[in-house]
């Protein structure tokens, strides 16, 4: 519920059906003792294994969330029990969906999937092709491009901001610059053109990409040599052909995961935008995320719980569409027939 | 003939990973060389590429300075991140592995209901949350600061994925000599599938470690900081000190860096094999 | 005279070295439940960046003997940790708070201090004491004034051959021959004055947020005019952005970053040390004919939760330290950073703001201070700043801007009266 397990939380990817209904008939031929057991020992023994986990999924998230829908309907302003009298129907979903912030929110999240998903995809399938087949020093290699992930948003955020890309003539970007005779640049005030991106995008680069490389890697390793033999005795160039017709397509599955995981966890976007932009006094009006500007309405100063609530749900809906039509896009379920 | 490239194209590799490999090494060097450094080092009009004087005294600052007690975050956030990881990995392992095997009328109905909490956005639900941890009276508690983390959806559903490519020969060979779920799960599954128990247990580790939303709430007074709440007291200090800043970011990292080097094998081999990716 | 306030003085230093002893050796005490006697009342402060405030805020705290008091110091985002534990019973019983809020004091979140506040009404700066009154009651105390203003380096402004600013244009212009190729003209922290300036400029161009009458007090062309010109500022490459401090903080103008800085009167102590005589102060420059200087003031005031189990003794304590107890409020603000103590009478005798730098910053908040009303809410802050923004960075419409803002801050003025 709080990200514990950082970028690879959310890694909901394997639409469950096709598995889930190989359980059942899967545990087939009981033992006859198993059979003894009976239908109503197995559910008190299912209970006992999940329920310990389900119960306080449910009190610590499905609580939670119940409360925040209920209070969308409601004008709670500095309140999370609201009165009757407060009740305000649908009034706060209506407002939210013309709030020209919110909406400019929802295109920021647009903007910054379209950077990030394919960067980072990119980028960590480069290095885990450049990574897979070397001969010598391959596990520093990997483990210099995945150390990242060991590091915080805080900390990454610190050194970005404060380090590499602080405004003023110490900062190791504009140092850069100086020595090619470039005038200071404010990398996190710009606008115009907007610089602040190069920051978000390059900070979430550097945490992640590690760890889509290892998931890249894994897929190299399931490809079968003797695809590569054959394509070399059909003539098949090594290089980009090879690329193009052996390495890519095999590796469809984790391409389509590392793609979900990449969309879901971009629309969490908090963290980096949240650490990089803020300050004592609030938030720029761009570069502003879905997941920021909810946090300032419902949680900043202006505790208006109701309203944020509701951008929550709309959030929380949108997310799972997205998903699900994500999911059926790619087919996913169909590569276990 | 596996490799498919000249040896050209083998060079040209190496120098791109190479020049990779130092672009992702900077923000490291960069914790490094401000944090040894003077303030005036790191102000300084022109580049340093290192301090003159290594500054070794930064560290000592930064656990002697009585408004960041370092000393206790540290130990705050290794109590927390072991209690975490160790909660996650027995709760989310017990309930994958009821999923995957014990046949039950409405199991696809809880996996479900499991999966979906993945996309709900933390800050939804960020409010009730606290006010819920509140009333309990957990605030500034061990107890707040861990058990409403345990329940990850994602743990469970890497431990149900695993589990479910278990091969079950195994368990159907351990009820035919009369062992019982339970039985069965502590000594056959258990020590049979230890690479999955330590990727997911390291990966919590590591977001146990780095998490800062919910402790920044929770852990309210001085005695409850984790590293990361304590480092951002810095950044949000009227009068930022640069070099106590990155001395003590270097040492919020240090743990998990070493953690992560020692137990890196366990994480690659749990990704390749746990399905996370299929 | 000086004679009997050096000896106070040393009295006072030889308690805080005492007290710094006694603090140091029960330092473990971690406050929650407390030790002590009577009943335990909570007290919450943000992070002050002055060094010894913690100290001496603790200090104050346990010189009360009716109820032990733990007090907790709160880095991060003081407010919106407030407003969270607000929400529930474990909060604190008394806390300083960068309002209360209007939708605080509405939602029932604090209580009524005006039978605390009464006596000593008169004595309370009235500008700051105005935004915590709702409805003839008070609902925080004032601690201390703090203040905003214009820092200049006056070699530096020597060298360029400017003179210090009195109106805006005359800061557009110096500003822009200020900047050179490593340091720049000025710094109204990294966002560009976004965050910072809120109505400042307004006032200095002859409006208000919202006006006496209360209605919205800047829809009104000069309005525009004046923004543009914070633009024409950006759009000259004038200001320093991206520095690793913000405008809070000094750092900025010390290191020669910049020539000129607006930041808070706190920072005068640092600067001071640092510069000597080097600086010199001015007022938010005025713009146009209406126009005037302006220096926004405010006050975190002290309040007590409405979820407090010992209201009581809160606010008891609460008068105690913020009404009776002028020794610890002239300490509290003139000893660490740099503050005017919110009480006129304090301020008078304090000797600290009589002379430099320091008086003009005084005559400032007397002459050209303003507060943010308590009708302006957050909402409309939010609104304004957006505008604001997207007139400095992005050269938008000043005048489009505003109407947006504008239509904003009726509909919440529509709200906070239906309530």
């Amino acid at each position: 519920m709080t990200g514990v397990t950082g970028a690879a939380e959310g890694a909901v990817k394997d639409v469950p059906g096709a598995r889930a209904a190989v359980v059942p008939g899967g545990f087939g031929r009981p033992s006859l003792g198993a059979r003894l057991l009976g239908p109503q020992r197995r559910n008190l023994w299912f209970w006992a294994f999940v329920g310990p986990f389900a119960i306080g999924l449910g009190l610590f998230t499905y609580v939670p969330l119940v409360w925040s829908v209920y209070l969308s309907f409601f004008d709670a302003h500095n309140t999370v029990s609201p009165t009757g009298e407060e009740f305000v129907g649908l009034d706060n979903y209506a407002s939210m969906l013309t709030d020209d912030a919110f909406l400019g929110s929802l295109g920021t999240f647009l903007l910054f999937t379209v950077f990030i998903v394919p960067a980072t995809y990119a980028l960590s399938l480069a290095l885990a092709l450049m990574v897979n087949r070397l001969r010598f020093a391959q596990a520093f290699f990997r483990s210099v491009f995945f150390l990242p992930t060991a590091c915080s948003y805080v900390v990454a955020a610190v050194i970005w901001k404060l380090s590499i890309f602080n405004g003023v003539r110490f900062g190791l970007a504009n140092t850069v610059l100086g020595w090619f005779g470039a005038d200071q640049t404010a990398w996190l005030s710009t606008t115009d053109p907007p610089w602040y991106w190069l920051v978000i995008v390059t900070v979430r680069l550097w945490l992640q990409a590690g760890f889509y490389m290892i998931l890249f890697l894994a897929g190299l390793q399931r490809i079968s040599p003797q695809l590569y033999e054959a394509a070399a005795v059909d003539g098949a160039r090594p290089g980009w052909q090879t690329f193009r017709h052996i390495t890519f397509p095999q590796l469809r599955a984790t391409s389509v995961a590392v793609v979900l995981l990449l969309v879901i966890n971009a629309f969490q976007a908090f963290d980096e935008f949240y650490n990089l932009l803020s300050d004592a006094r609030g938030y720029p009006p761009y570069a502003r995320p879905p997941l920021v500007y909810l946090y300032y309405t419902a949680l900043g100063r202006d505790q208006n719980l109701g309203l944020g609530s509701a951008g929550a749900v709309i959030l929380a809906l949108i997310i799972a569409v997205a998903t699900v039509v994500q999911a059926r896009w790619f087919g996913l379920g169909r590569k276990e027939d | 003939m596996h490799d498919a490239l000249t040896r050209a194209g083998r060079a040209l590799r190496v120098v791109v990973l190479i020049a990779l490999a130092l672009l992702f090494l900077i923000p490291f060097y960069l914790l490094v060389r401000n944090g040894l450094a003077t303030e005036r080092d790191i102000t300084a009009p022109d580049w340093r590429f290192f301090p003159h004087a290594l500054q070794w005294s930064n560290l000592t600052e930064v656990f002697d300075d009585p408004s960041l007690p370092m000393g206790r975050a540290l130990l705050n956030s290794t109590l927390i991140a072991v209690s975490t990881t160790v909660g996650t990995v027995v709760l989310a392992s017990l309930a994958g592995y009821g999923l995957a095997r014990i046949p039950y009328r409405h199991a696809n109905v809880v996996f479900y209901a499991i999966l979906g909490t993945l996309m709900v956005p933390a800050a939804v639900t960020f409010v009730p949350s606290f006010v819920l941890v509140s009333s309990l009276g957990w605030i500034s508690t061990l107890r707040g600061l861990v058990i409403p983390t345990l329940f990850s959806a994602f743990a469970c559903f890497i431990f149900r994925q695993y589990f479910l490519g278990f091969p079950k020969e195994l368990e159907d060979a351990a009820r035919v000599d009369g062992l019982g779920y339970w039985r069965t799960y502590w000594r056959i599954v258990v020590p049979n599938t230890r690479p999955v128990f330590a990727a997911v247990g390291t990966i919590v580790f590591i977001g146990a470690w780095n998490a800062f939303l919910w402790p920044l709430v929770i852990g309210q007074d001085q005695e409850a900081w984790t590293v990361q709440v304590a480092l951002s007291t810095f950044t949000t200090a009227q009068n930022l000190n640069l070099h106590e800043l990155f001395v003590a970011a270097a040492v919020s990292i240090a743990p998990l860096v070493v953690v992560f080097l020692l137990l890196q094998r366990y994480i690659v081999a749990g990704v390749e094999r746990s399905g996370i990716d299929d | 005279m000086t004679g009997i306030d050096r000896r106070r003085l040393l009295a006072a230093g030889g308690g805080v070295a005492a007290a710094a002893a006694l603090a140091t050796a029960c330092g473990s005490n971690t406050g929650r439940g407390g030790g002590g006697s009577g009943p335990g009342i909570s007290q919450w402060y943000h992070q002050y960046g002055e060094p010894g405030v913690e100290r001496a805020v603790k200090r104050y705290a346990a010189a009360y003997d009716k109820a032990s008091v733990s007090v907790q110091w709160r880095p991060g985002d003081y407010d919106r940790q407030t407003a969270a534990a607000l929400l529930t019973d474990a909060g604190p019983d008394v806390f300083e708070v960068n309002g209360p809020l209007l939708d605080q004091i509405q939602g029932g979140q604090v209580v009524d201090l005006t039978a605390e506040v009464e006596p000593v009404k008169d004595d309370f700066n009235q500008a700051v004491l105005a935004p915590k009154i709702w409805q003839g009651k008070i609902w925080g105390i004032p601690q201390v004034i703090d203040m905003q203003l214009l820092y200049y380096r006056k070699s530096l402004l020597k060298d360029a051959g400017v003179e210090p600013p009195q109106t805006l244009d005359e800061l557009v212009d110096a500003a822009k021959k200020l900047t050179t190729k490593k340091a720049k003209g000025l710094f109204l922290g990294n966002d560009g004055g976004v965050g910072v300036l809120g109505g400042t400029p307004l006032f200095a161009a002859g409006l208000s947020l919202i006006g006496e009458d209360g209605k919205v007090g800047f829809d009104d062309p000069a309005a525009a005019r004046t923004l543009g010109k914070i633009r024409q500022l950006y759009a000259d490459k004038s200001l320093l952005l991206g520095a690793p401090t913000d405008w809070s903080d000094p750092a900025a103008f010390i290191q020669g970053l910049t020539a000129m800085q607006w930041s808070g009167l706190w920072a005068l102590p640092q600067i001071k040390k640092a510069l000597g005589d080097d600086f010199g102060v001015l007022p938010f420059p005025k713009d146009g004919a209406g126009g005037k200087p302006s220096v926004p003031v405010g006050a975190y005031g002290s309040a007590v939760s409405a979820r407090s189990k010992r209201k009581a003794e809160a606010k008891a304590y609460a008068k105690w330290l913020w009404v009776d107890r002028t020794e610890y409020q002239q300490d509290f603000a003139l000893s660490y950073g740099f503050h005017i103590p919110a009480r006129i009478s304090l301020a008078k005798k304090a000797k600290e703001l009589r002379e430099g730098a320091a008086a003009d910053a005084v005559r400032f908040a007397t002459d050209h201070g303003y507060a943010e009303p308590l009708l302006w809410t957050t909402a409309d802050r939010t609104a304004y700043q957006d505008a604001l923004s997207r007139i400095i960075k992005d050269g938008a419409n000043p005048e489009s801007e505003l109407k947006t803002v504008v239509r904003k801050a009726n509909a919440e003025l529509e709200r906070v009266k239906k309530k």
